[in-house]
């Protein structure tokens, strides 16, 4: 503990990070997935991760929500270490057809998360209501997923996580199985979002354009076992533009910077 | 309805309705001798009778008490146990050979066993009825909660959702689909043994009925039995089957 206090101290004037990975190392069935990784999360950060498939970005993902514990070093939430998954934080997950209840409606589904949290029954329908409206879905409240759209159903799992009120929103490729169009579509609607509510987010992509798009740093991990390769802050102005910003030449010099480098980690 | 639909109803009704024609053709002609074969006007006077005496009301009460107690039983003790077995992989692998074993065994070899324990009581036949009933429930609920989607109990971990609201939110409504369909089985298991625990123990219900009238020759009553037996069985599957199509009504959606 008194350690991990000390590394935080080391740079004067930054806040203390929301998520810090310190010298975290995951071991699953014998294979070393994630190897010494070591990155603090400020709060209110936009961080990215991307890499090749199997370079272990869902599973350091999945240590910073608690699903996982680090076979050694540790995973810090606001300095305490991470024991098991919480309400502050919220989870996208890609599959929204697995994490969605199927026998609730849209309101029944945002409905979970505010059973969850205690909140009266009489409070429930007006929040419900809010949430629905905050992410584009007014008017489906009694649809059930399997009545609407792959766009609608992601849009709904974020309603239900922002029901969570997270102070971190962890995101693993939540557009990757949608169409370009939705994606730009819900890529903006996600920054508006949370530069209204200023949580935390680690947002995990293959698509390294969206990588740049969304994030304030983007980090690109190589594989066998998982580790940071390359780390890119994004200096690109604020509110992103599907155009201006996609067109910027620090947008593309940092493209391609991040092309390369998940090039000569494929060879 | 549409057109075609209906004309398949009207089929479907002239069938039936040839079949007992051809029943009454043939106890008219004597094909069968009438001490045997009623035809479906005696038959149904005998219904008429029994109805309008009392006698097949109390009798057709206590087969649906003995089904309704022995299924809701196997209802409760089926999803309970179930449960606690389909949502732990090592209570799976600890109790499944044993499951394999008992729920082949014919629930008739048992009666005996239950005879000499509890006596021809309504408890044996109570007991009798459950343990026939409750394998098809059991195990769709074992198979429903193994089932449950892992990705909810993320979801539900994320959450900090409690180990019951776990159970009643996520796992049973996910196992429902499962649950309802082996209730619908044990139904009918139900009113079966329902009819062999009346037969074998003397208990008041149609089994018994159906049993005295064949002992002596009452051919007309005996039918009478049969067939109310037999609207009890589809009366209640169709029951069962609304139930269903109410309760599942968001797996309509999904279709």
């Amino acid at each position: 503990m008194a350690s991990a206090a000390k590394r935080l101290d080391t740079v004067p004037g930054t806040p203390a990070p929301q998520i810090a990975f310190d010298g975290a190392t995951l071991v699953l069935g014998g294979k070393t997935i994630i190897e010494n990784l070591s990155l603090g999360v400020q709060p209110g950060e936009f961080l990215c991760i991307v890499g090749a498939s199997g370079c272990g970005k869902t599973t350091a993902l999945r240590l910073a929500a608690g699903l996982y514990q680090p076979t050694s070093g540790r995973v810090n939430f606001d300095g305490q270490p991470m024991r098991a998954p919480r309400r502050e934080i919220a989870i996208v997950f890609q599959d929204y057809g697995k994490a969605l209840l199927p026998w609730r409606t849209a309101a029944g589904n945002v409905s979970l998360a505010l059973e969850a949290a205690g909140m009266p029954s009489a409070e429930r329908p007006a929040r419900i209501e809010e949430l629905l409206r905050t992410v584009g879905l007014p008017g489906h409240a009694g649809k059930y997923p399997s009545e609407m759209s792959g766009g609608m159903q992601q849009r709904l799992q974020i309603a239900r996580c922002l029901a969570q009120e997270p102070k971190t929103l962890l995101m693993d490729e939540p557009f990757g199985a949608l169409d370009a169009m939705t994606r730009q579509g819900l890529q903006d609607e996600v920054l508006s979002l949370m530069a209204a509510s200023g949580a935390t987010v680690i947002f995990v992509t293959h698509d390294l354009d969206e990588a740049i798009y969304l994030g304030d740093r983007v980090i690109g991990l190589l594989p066998h076992p998982g580790r940071i390769g390359i780390e890119l802050a994004v200096n690109l102005p604020r509110p992103r533009d599907q155009l201006s910003t996609r067109e910027h030449p620090e947008f593309l010099r940092l493209r391609r910077q991040l092309f390369d480098f998940i090039k000569a980690t494929e060879q | 309805m549409n057109r075609a639909a209906i004309l398949w109803r009207v089929a479907s009704f002239a069938v039936a309705a040839s079949f007992v024609g051809l029943w009454q053709l043939i106890a008219n002609l004597k094909l069968v001798s009438p001490v045997f074969l009623p035809g479906p006007d005696r038959a149904w006077a005998a219904l008429v009778r029994g109805f309008s005496s009392g006698d097949l009301w109390s009798k057709l009460a206590g087969t649906l008490e003995h089904m309704a107690y022995g299924w809701l039983l196997a209802s409760i003790a089926g999803i309970a146990i179930g449960a606690i077995i389909g949502s732990s992989r090592t209570m799976r692998t600890y109790v499944a050979p044993s499951l394999e074993f008992l729920r082949p065994l014919p629930v008739s070899a048992i009666i005996p066993v239950a005879i000499a324990m509890l006596g021809l009581t309504q408890a044996m036949a109570l007991f009798v009825i459950s343990f026939g009933a409750i394998w098809p429930i059991m195990l769709a609920t074992i198979h429903g909660f193994a089932a449950v989607e892992p990705r909810l109990y993320e979801v539900a971990r994320s959450l900090q959702m409690s180990r019951l609201a776990v159970i009643f939110k996520i796992a049973l409504p996910s196992a429902s689909p499962d649950i309802l369909a082996g209730m619908r089985l044990s139904l009918t298991v139900a009113l079966i043994l329902s009819v062999v625990c009346e037969i074998l123990a003397g208990l008041d219900g149609l089994g018994h009925w159906v049993l005295l009238s064949a002992r002596a020759f009452r051919s007309a009553d005996l039918f009478a039995g049969v067939i109310l037996l037999g609207v009890t069985g589809y009366v209640t599957s169709v029951a069962m089957s609304l139930a269903e199509h109410k309760l599942l009504a968001w797996q309509a959606a999904q279709r």
